[in-house]
């Protein structure tokens, strides 16, 4: 272990290297656990010294990832789109919103959901930080989530709604279809296990988001098996107290360029969600997704939900690969679903399942 | 900020201060290339600055959801939601009003939202146990006088509202001593009092609960059409400071807000419009003000009668409280009815 290598053997000067041992530290993890102010109380020397000795200790334990992370790799677009096709997809439990995404959520991009209050965006979240714990047996990914609420919105117990629906079809999954795996994924699949891979940091303004952004990687780094990291919501911390826009442009372009490289250096999928606001045009005023037009490039995907007389539907806004399309959703209790439509004629028109069709008026 | 404090080489911190930089505010607000520029540091120091600048503002203060779920702390867990005074109507909000967060009760007039906002106010004064927070109440109100004489009838009737806590236990809460009022009636004041003057209140723990009645008041009068930039401007400075308040206080904020009639379907702006009583109304401020709630809750009267009893030979009109949105509820509604003793669900089949 190199976290375990004694002291000795790193290139300290002598008289440090002295100092240390005398103060009874004997391996690297040991120096490492003190931050460099108490190192420097503990031993008597100066914060500058101290700063020293850590970072050659760090650098050495870290010396082989960094010479290999520097290197420029060129990819052919062949190779791009191979990598793509294995990365997968999170999948919503909407299949009709899967459908429009082409799979689901995907890995590596950022995808932002933009709505009204009310219309589902938070809900969707969390049955993403669920969904991406799907076992892989069950052609999930076994991942972990990253939770950042900024408006408090996030409500245990009705992820705990989730979960439980998500482990009860499972359990209905493996008795349809018996076979070796299940059963010992199951044993890991349980409602316990799920909450607790979900992490979950309170941003109550905006420094506080950008802080925790800049500790994210670390974080993933220490948390490898994350697959997705949500922010709910962008928009709010930045909507208040802003008099001058243009830093809010610089500080909101800065945020989407470290989340797509946090994106693309950890596999990971990045879902934002954005408020809507009211644009006064000409002669009419129409909903748009808030924060202005440049942010408008920061997310890969745009999904707008919204509400057409009491149905939920889904319109993808944005997307590279995905022909912009609209469809319907519903919020259960147990998550976030397809509409159980009675009749394929229905799906067509789209709409409300629990009106009468009114089919002269078509 | 004091610099010293912090996990950096002295070197970066020295050079911090010769930038002349004063608070982590500022170095986040740069980019790292300005920050390059101004400390003349090279880009690895400003990554170590940044990262040991970012742990200090965040500390360590990840969650697991399991760790949220298992929390049995009164004063930090989820469950702990503030009661409305009778098991219905918390049965329908999953146990109440969650702590963190505004809840904005939307009506026509005599829907019965000043009661809800009243009754509110004394049961957040009964011990933790029974639902409340051992607190008292700050009552803002920007239109109309404090309904005094309502709130003694209220808390003469405590007993028979709440059977469900013992006697005594009701006896010895002087309701009438922890509840404020505050009258607001423009919008300075209202700024005014919410960032400063309420500060006292809530830092002493004397207040767990703050109510306004009515948000839509403030704004009715004083802004024409055209103003309606500067009026999306101080509803969501309003919203960012009463959500600030929430959350550092673990104090619930209750907005009461009107409504208006929405003209043609399809044409407003906000999507989430319920019906009450074959009318279609919206709550009144727009979606500036939507963007700021936790959960909002639509209440309206129904042209329906209760069953007649003995004390309400005729029947007392049935009133519905429904769900319009709320992260951790589904649109369910049911009906209650207005008492001398206060809000009471009715346990019936709920209104679809």
């Amino acid at each position: 272990m190199e976290q375990q290598r004694e002291l000795g053997s790193f290139s300290l000067p002598p008289s440090l290297r002295a100092k240390l041992v005398a103060a009874g530290f004997q391996t690297a993890q040991e120096v490492l656990d003190v931050g460099p102010c108490e190192l420097s109380k503990e031993i008597g020397i100066s914060k500058q010294e101290a700063l020293e000795i850590l970072q050659v200790i760090k650098g050495d334990s870290h010396g082989n990832e960094r010479g290999s992370g520097n290197t420029v790799r060129k990819y052919t677009a062949l190779e791009l789109l191979e990598e793509e096709q294995v990365q997968g997809f999170i999948v919503t439990f909407c299949s009709a919103l899967d459908d429009i995404l082409g799979g689901g959520v995907p890995l590596m991009k950022v995808t932002e959901i933009c709505g009204a209050p009310g219309v589902g965006k938070t809900q969707l979240c969390m049955q993403l930080a669920v969904d991406v714990q799907f076992p892989e047996c069950f052609g999930g990914l076994a991942g972990e989530a990253v939770f950042i609420d900024t408006e408090g919105s996030f409500m245990v117990d009705r992820v705990v709604d989730m979960a439980s629906a998500c482990v009860q079809h499972c359990h209905l999954i493996a008795e349809m279809h018996p076979e070796e795996g299940h059963q010992a994924a199951l044993e890991t699949f349980s409602l316990e296990n799920i909450l607790s891979h979900i992490y979950y940091f309170r941003c109550h303004d905006y420094v506080e988001l950008l802080a925790q952004v800049y500790l994210l990687s670390d974080f993933l780094s220490e948390h490898a098996k994350v697959r997705l990291v949500v922010i709910d919501g962008v928009a709010f911390p930045f909507r208040h107290d802003f008099e001058d826009l243009s830093l809010r442009t610089r500080l909101l372009n800065g945020l989407a360029q470290q989340l797509i490289t946090i994106a693309n250096d950890h596999t990971l999928a990045v879902v934002l969600t954005n408020q809507m606001t009211t644009r006064i045009g000409q002669n009419c005023s129409s909903l748009v997704p808030a924060l202005g037009d440049s942010w408008g490039h920061a997310a890969t995907i745009r999904v707008i939900l919204h509400w057409e007389n009491k149905q939920r539907l889904a319109t993808l806004y944005k997307s590279p690969s995905q022909k912009e399309s609209t469809v319907p959703y519903c919020v259960t209790p147990h998550g976030f679903r397809d509409v159980q439509l009675p009749s394929p004629a229905l799906a067509e028109n789209k709409t409300n399942p629990r009106k009468r069709p009114r089919v002269e008026e078509q | 900020m004091d610099w010293d404090q912090l996990d950096v080489n002295p070197r970066v911190i020295a050079a911090i201060k010769k930038a002349n930089l004063r608070s982590i505010k500022e170095i986040l607000n740069l980019s790292g290339a300005d920050l390059q520029r101004l400390t003349k540091l090279s880009s690895v120091d400003i990554q170590y600055l940044l990262r040991a600048v970012s742990n200090a503002v965040r500390k360590n203060s990840v969650l697991t959801a399991l760790q949220l779920f298992q929390d049995e702390d009164h004063s930090t867990s989820q469950h702990q939601k503030l009661s409305l005074g009778c098991s219905v109507l918390d049965s329908l909000l999953r146990g109440g009003i969650p702590l963190t967060g505004i809840t904005e009760i939307a009506g026509e007039s005599s829907a019965g939202k000043t009661q809800i906002g009243l009754q509110l106010s004394l049961s957040v004064q009964y011990p933790y146990k029974y639902g409340g927070l051992e607190s008292g109440a700050v009552y803002i109100c920007t239109e109309d006088i404090f309904p005094h004489k309502r709130l003694q009838q209220l808390i003469e009737c405590q007993p028979q509202l709440r059977a469900d806590v013992p006697h005594d236990v009701v006896q010895k809460i002087k309701f009438g001593n922890s509840i404020f009022v505050e009258h607001a009636a423009d919008i300075e004041t209202f700024h005014e009092y919410i960032t400063k003057r309420i500060n006292v209140l809530l830092a002493r723990g004397m207040v767990r609960l703050i109510v306004v009645d009515s948000m839509a008041a403030l704004f009715r009068c004083e802004f024409s059409a055209k103003d309606s930039v500067l009026k999306a401007k101080y509803l969501q400075t309003f919203g960012a400071k009463l959500h600030q308040l929430s959350s550092k206080f673990r104090t619930p904020v209750v907005c009461i807000n009107q409504v208006t009639d929405t003209i043609g379907e399809g044409s407003g702006a906000d999507h989430s419009s319920p019906r009450s009583a074959g009318k279609s109304v919206a709550p009144a401020l727009g979606i500036t003000w939507s963007n700021q709630l936790l959960m909002r809750l639509m209440v309206s009267r129904t042209p329906n009668l209760e069953q007649p009893t003995e004390d309400a030979p005729c029947g007392r009109p049935l009133r519905t409280m429904r769900v319009v949105f709320a992260p951790h509820l589904p649109q369910f509604a049911c009906y209650y009815t207005v008492k001398l003793e206060g809000v009471k669900g009715v346990r019936m089949e709920t209104p679809t």
